[in-house]
């Protein structure tokens, strides 16, 4: 029951599509820049247990930018041809043009990659093992899937299992829900053989957290936002709530009804933010008025997307005493205190 | 991509409208209280829930087959049953044995929406009355309904007082809704009995009796369904089951998660109304319709069934409940729609409406969070069904 007509991809998912294609990550970019977050870290890129960082956190400055150039445009041009123009500009003048976007807009320049360098320093510290494949990581290509182009995902599957296998990869450890997902739940529907383990952070963390002492350095109420791939998708939901309850002086506070796996979407996901931003943010700012509603001092969450719309939901609230942290963040602020 | 512009432009001044927002967080909270005290007043639902899972599903994979039984268990009982390919068809089924200049009650059905059955009917010369509360006050704002089982759910009540002041001419006070419900009943209360027919949808049918079971709170289904001469039913095909009991369980399903412990009425209807209490002759339309026609409505459902992935919108029981889980429902309400709402209405909008722009545009529109899911009794993955649609709508 094929239908007879084919219908268009709004532009701002073909925009993003493409850049995994062709870049093989979601802004463009180039792959030196990818791995720059990881540069003084010293991680070996062989070794059969690798950490996949993803694009989202890699990009957070970026992300950021992009979206809020898109916002921007979508107000005046309703978003019709603005990905395009995008797109169109940055292949023409080969010019990484959301990257030297973000360099001109980032007020509070923090550096791209800070939760994943507080990641593997969690890690580390909890005697963990494993490599990076650095500028050699392939994009999961999760957003394929879910624009629709599912031959272009199982093209990109292919590929990237392809380098996995090359590389001796035997075991991932995966830190954004949507590729922790997609590389343990969709490539595997279409790469039956794979016999490689895929792990999320948290559940890694959770298994080793009794080797450490975690404390907060001040008496704190935080609260936690399940980002929707991670308690919906990947039923995650216990892990990070006894990691968080483990950190002393942390009072851990729920929101009213939905919390769990009735956790309220962020208003991000599968490419929405770009086809709908203005929308997006409407609901950034509802899911942020729940979380605050709890009374938390800090909310934990533990997605690239969900910690830029929160953040921005926040903002648009004009609240500025309520933090967004990553939940690797928290983690390593409380291994440093004690 | 002007469809998608107009739409687009459509949700977000959805979004941006004050009364939409405020009317929906109150449904959803009093929805989510509601639902909570009902299943835990009665938790073997969330098991019969499974049950009907796999009875939903095992009626979809032969509903062919249940809707042939189905007929002849109607005509048995000695009603009129159709088989309507499309929706164009229904329509004219309906309309012929509707005729013109009539007077016409309707119950609320989402199916009678989906084929323009009332707005055909009209352009027959016929008078149709919507008599659901909230699909009245839509009919006479000349708005579209918002939500299956609440079509006003938007409308605050300033503006019911406001439109009864304007039909009755009586001034009617925005804060009374007591008086707002009476004024309904009697502007309907003659409609009732001096219409010529009937018109009905079904919640759940069994096959091996012809029975419709229709679910409800104010009384007009069974006034709509009695006082007339002729009850017709529009009855979409995937509301078939094997038997009574299944029928059964589908229906305290549907309606414990349309957050009801039980509904003030369930009607139960197989055929004409008959008596033999004179010299035991059968004799039909004794106080009740001397006509009794059902007209199944395939209308791309036979496909729909077919499909591994899609099929799973045809187990939906309209129970209403997955809106009240959508961030996106949440701020736009029904403009996030077709005919049906949200993420499982993209697939009802592309397979079944044939509109397939406008269901690639509400399919772009679901966040595939996956709430929907687990509130939904029969554990449709919307996101998987949305993702399929993106898929076959923009690869093929």
């Amino acid at each position: 029951m094929e239908p007879k007509s084919k219908v268009t991809i709004p532009p701002g998912l073909l925009y993003i599509a493409d850049n995994i294609k062709i870049k093989q990550n979601i802004l463009g970019t180039s792959s030196e820049l990818k791995a720059e977050w990881a540069k003084n870290l010293n991680l070996r890129k062989k070794s059969e247990t690798i950490f996949f960082a993803g694009c989202g956190y890699q990009y957070t400055a970026g992300v950021e930018s992009l979206m809020s150039l898109i916002r921007k445009m979508d107000k005046s041009l309703l978003g019709s041809e603005l990905p395009m123009t995008l797109a169109g500009i940055q292949r023409k003048s080969g010019l990484d043009i959301t990257n030297l976007y973000s360099k001109l807009t980032v007020k509070n320049k923090y550096a791209e990659g800070e939760v994943l360098i507080d990641a593997v320093k969690v890690l580390r510290n909890l005697g963990i093992d494993f490599g990076y494949l650095g500028d050699e990581e392939p994009c999961c290509g999760g957003l394929l899937h879910y624009a629709g182009m599912e031959q272009d995902f199982i093209n990109n599957s292919n590929k990237l299992y392809d380098k996995f296998k090359s590389l001796g990869v035997k075991r991932i450890i995966s830190i954004v829900p949507s590729c922790t997902y997609t590389l343990k739940n969709l490539i595997t529907q279409h790469i039956r053989s794979s016999k490689i383990e895929v792990l999320h952070f948290s559940e890694v963390v959770l298994k080793n957290i009794q080797s450490v002492t975690l404390q907060f350095p001040r008496k704190v109420k935080v609260t936690y936002h399940d980002p929707c791939q991670l308690s919906r998708y990947l039923h995650l939901i216990d892990e990070p709530r006894r990691i968080i309850k483990a950190i002393k002086n942390v009072e851990f506070v729920e929101t009213n009804w939905t919390n769990r796996e009735w956790s309220t979407c962020c208003g991000g996901g599968a490419g929405f933010e770009a086809v709908f931003p203005e929308l997006s943010e409407i609901l950034a700012v509802n899911r942020a008025k729940e979380l605050c509603d709890t009374g938390a001092e800090i909310i934990v969450t533990n997605c690239p997307g969900c910690l830029m719309q929160i953040k921005n939901g926040l903002k648009k609230l004009k609240n500025d005493t309520v933090k967004v942290l990553d939940l690797a963040q928290l983690i390593s602020m409380a291994m440093e205190s004690k | 991509m002007s469809t998608f512009l107009d739409y687009k432009k459509e949700i977000m001044d959805a979004a941006h409208d004050e009364k939409i927002r405020v009317a929906l967080s109150r449904a959803i909270k009093s929805y989510r209280a509601n639902v909570m005290s009902a299943i835990a007043q009665f938790p073997h639902t969330i098991e019969l829930a499974k049950e009907v899972k796999t009875i939903k599903e095992s009626a979809i994979s032969r509903m062919q087959q249940l809707i042939e039984i189905a007929c002849n268990s109607i005509e048995a009982n000695k009603g009129k049953a159709y088989i309507a390919k499309t929706g164009e068809e229904a329509n004219k089924i309906i309309a012929s044995i509707v005729g013109k200049g009539k007077l016409v009650v309707k119950a609320k059905s989402v199916t009678g929406e989906e084929i323009g059955l009332r707005e055909y009917l009209e352009k027959q010369g016929n008078d149709v009355y919507e008599t659901d509360l909230g699909e009245f006050i839509i009919q006479k704002l000349k708005s579209k309904p918002m939500h299956i089982l609440a079509p006003a759910v938007h409308v605050p009540k300033e503006d019911v007082a406001k439109l009864l002041s304007k039909l009755t001419g009586k001034k009617i006070p925005p804060d009374n809704i007591d008086n707002m419900v009476t004024t309904a009943r009697e502007l309907l209360r003659e409609k009732f009995f001096k219409a010529d027919v009937g018109i009905s949808g079904a919640n759940v049918i069994a096959a091996d009796t012809g029975t419709l079971f229709l679910i409800e709170n104010e009384g007009n289904i069974r006034l709509a369904t009695s006082a007339p001469p002729v009850h017709i039913a529009l009855i979409g095909m995937e509301k078939v089951v094997s038997n009574l009991g299944e029928a059964f369980k589908v229906a305290e399903v549907t309606w414990r998660y349309a957050n009801y412990t039980m509904p003030t009425y369930v009607s139960m209807i197989s055929g004409p109304s008959k008596t033999g209490d004179i010299e035991k002759v059968i004799t039909y339309g004794a106080h009740g319709p001397k006509e009794f026609h059902v007209i199944f409505l395939d209308g791309g459902r036979i496909e729909l069934a077919k499909h591994p992935i899609l099929c799973q919108a045809l187990y939906c029981l309209r129970c209403g409940g997955c809106l009240y889980e959508c961030p996106v429902f949440s701020v736009t309400a029904g403009h996030f729609g077709d005919k049906y709402f949200a993420g499982i209405g993209a697939v009802w909008a592309a397979m079944l409406s044939d509109n397939r722009e406008k269901g690639a545009a509400l399919a772009y529109t679901c966040l595939t969070c996956g709430r929907c899911k687990v509130r939904c009794p029969m554990n449709i993955d919307t996101p998987e069904m949305v993702v399929e649609l993106r898929r076959l709508l923009t690869q093929s």
